[in-house]
């Protein structure tokens, strides 16, 4: 097992009220699974990619990671096991260094002494890497990534993310900030690199179409509790149409999330997984 | 000819403590007030030091060390106890005035008749003093930068930097950005302590009050070089701290000396260098407007 939680909670304080992010989670992740996890606004996906990565603390219950009890370690020491992307393509790197050094950074992850990290032949390997992205980046090593366009930033962020090769990769609604043509490109790029490192991924999203057609397991969480976890086989039986039922069924039909990728999602015959290169219209109201 | 003389080797000597300016500023964003009180600490370690007979290199550098102690514990309050870093370095730069007075027994300590590493060099190239003052004070300005360049480019170097860009991804890529601070504010403090020893062998005495106003005339300096350089890269913008740091003493010293005929004394200075900050600060964001409305 790569990952997992046991009866993991979280509440907030909002003003004088106690809200629950997160109300009894348990979860396991195996070697190479990809898993998508969707759920309403507030349902606790981004807690709950905070607390496996090491920024949220649970009020109770435990973190595993490749069977170690990490509950209490901070982000940074876990950080060896986990790649992260976040929504913000401004957060995965560092604008003022340039794409190259952001690279270094990232591919020499916790390992700060005092040697160079950008020999010539790790410049090299580096060019190779970014060429395999397809869009450019390798004659642009160094520019400063403060001069990429957001879904240049966020390639870059998901090639960091999996550079120094974790255990884990998080991938937080990473191509919701970006139009259609760079999300597909984006995602494309993801799971070739998931692929190719085999590597056990969390991809929270809010679209139920790609929820449905990435990854070979389904989460749907909702009030802090998974609603659904649904296997490979089950996954692929599985329309929008059915996932939006489903919603239905327990109670959140009137959520913002439903009316936007219902609207959006392309018909359904398109749904298999090879459908992630169809271009898709754009995001709702 | 002398002023430009004159201008070049303090702006040198000061040049050092501009650098660690630039370094809690600029590379780490961390707004760092210690230094109003670290550069007195180089210059009172430094000056016991030499009255008790060390080598003023050897002086020179626990001075050095001394100044990062100094800057690491505004990082820890900074950091680990989560005081404001304005507060944090506030804090750090009154208990080092008292400190320094400790330090030294009394608030002056003259230098005069002892050796300094300015002293040495003249001895030990055969050469005037004026020549000597200059090499000095270039061989370190430059030997500095070129450190620093070197350092910046190490993986410590690239988590430093990306610290004040970037603490989160600083974060999930492994490394602790508190720590980065830590550091960082060590490094800074330690090369403005070893300015303030610098100018105290070069001005040949210590006195507690050497530090009012050190932040304001650091900033001044790297805001000049940035100004008229717009440096791109690292080291370009090293370089132009300390170009900076030259013209900002020579305004200084311009000022001193034909000031007086429109009424100028040596107490308006520091008015002056505030303003001209100020300047500085406010003029992107006015440009800024008047584009925007226009």
């Amino acid at each position: 097992m790569i990952l997992k939680l046991a009866g993991v909670r979280k509440s907030y304080s909002v003003g004088a009220q106690l809200v629950s992010a997160l109300a009894g989670v348990d979860f396991a992740l195996a070697q190479g699974e990809f898993v998508t996890v969707i759920g309403s606004n507030g349902a606790g996906k981004t807690t709950l990619l905070n607390v496996i990565a090491g920024d949220t603390r649970p009020d109770r219950g435990k973190v595993y990671l490749l069977g170690r009890d990490v509950t209490g370690c901070p982000t940074h020491r876990r950080a060896c096991w986990i790649g992260r992307v976040f929504q913000d393509p401004r957060q995965g790197a560092a604008p003022h260094l340039t794409v190259a050094e952001n690279l270094a950074l990232a591919s020499r992850k916790g390992r700060r002494g005092l040697g160079f990290p950008l020999t010539r032949r790790r410049r090299a390997a580096l060019r190779e890497a970014l060429a395999g992205l397809g869009m450019g980046l390798e004659e642009r090593l160094s520019e400063q990534v403060a001069c990429l366009s957001g879904g240049e930033r966020q390639a870059l962020a998901v090639l960091m993310a999996t550079l120094a090769r974790p255990r884990l990769l998080l991938l937080d609604e990473h191509t919701a900030a970006l139009d259609p043509a760079n999300a597909e490109r984006v995602l494309a790029i993801t799971e070739d690199l998931v692929r190719a490192g085999g590597l056990a991924t969390l991809m929270v999203t809010h679209r139920m179409d790609q929820a449905l057609v990435l990854g070979d397991r389904l989460v749907m969480l909702h009030q802090g509790r998974i609603l659904l976890d649904l296997p490979s086989a089950e996954k692929r039986a599985l329309a929008v149409e059915d996932l939006v039922r489903l919603f239905r069924q327990e109670g959140c039909a009137e959520d913002e999330l439903l009316l936007s990728s219902a609207d959006n999602a392309p018909p359904r015959a398109p749904l298999t997984p090879g459908a992630a290169a169809v271009p898709r219209s754009p995001k709702g109201p | 000819m002398s002023i430009v003389m004159a201008a070049v080797e303090q702006g040198l000597i000061y040049g050092l403590m501009a650098l660690g300016v630039y370094i809690s500023f600029r590379i780490l964003s961390f707004p760092d007030l210690s230094v109003d009180g670290t550069f007195p600490l180089g210059a009172a370690v430094g000056a016991t030091l030499i009255v008790a007979g060390w080598n003023p290199y050897a002086a020179l550098g626990v001075a050095f060390a001394a100044g990062a102690v100094g800057g690491a514990f505004t990082g820890v309050l900074a950091t680990k106890f989560r005081i404001q870093g304005l507060l944090a370095g506030v804090l750090t730069m009154i208990m080092l005035y008292s400190l320094n007075l400790r330090i030294m027994g009394r608030p002056n300590l003259p230098l005069l008749g002892r050796p300094s590493v300015f002293r040495l060099a003249a001895q030990w190239g055969g050469i005037p003093m004026a020549w000597a003052n200059f090499a000095v004070a270039a061989s370190l300005a430059l030997g500095a930068i070129l450190l620093l360049h070197l350092l910046f480019r190490t993986e410590i170097g690239l988590a430093l930097r990306a610290t004040g860009d970037n603490p989160g991804m600083v974060r999930a890529y492994g490394t602790s950005p508190e720590g980065m601070v830590i550091l960082g504010l060590a490094l800074a403090n330690g090369l403005v302590a070893l300015s303030g020893a610098l100018a105290a062998q070069h001005g040949g005495f210590a006195d507690v009050g050497l530090g009012v106003g050190t932040i304001v005339a650091g900033l001044a300096s790297v805001i000049v070089g940035e100004i008229l350089l717009r440096p791109r890269s690292i080291l370009w913008a090293l370089g132009a701290v300390l170009a900076g740091s030259c013209l900002y003493r020579g305004a200084i010293l311009v000022a001193l000396r034909y000031g007086s005929a429109v009424g100028f004394t040596a107490s308006d200075l520091r008015l002056l260098t505030a303003l001209v900050v100020l300047g500085a600060l406010v003029a992107p964001a006015w440009r800024l407007r008047q584009e925007g409305a226009g």
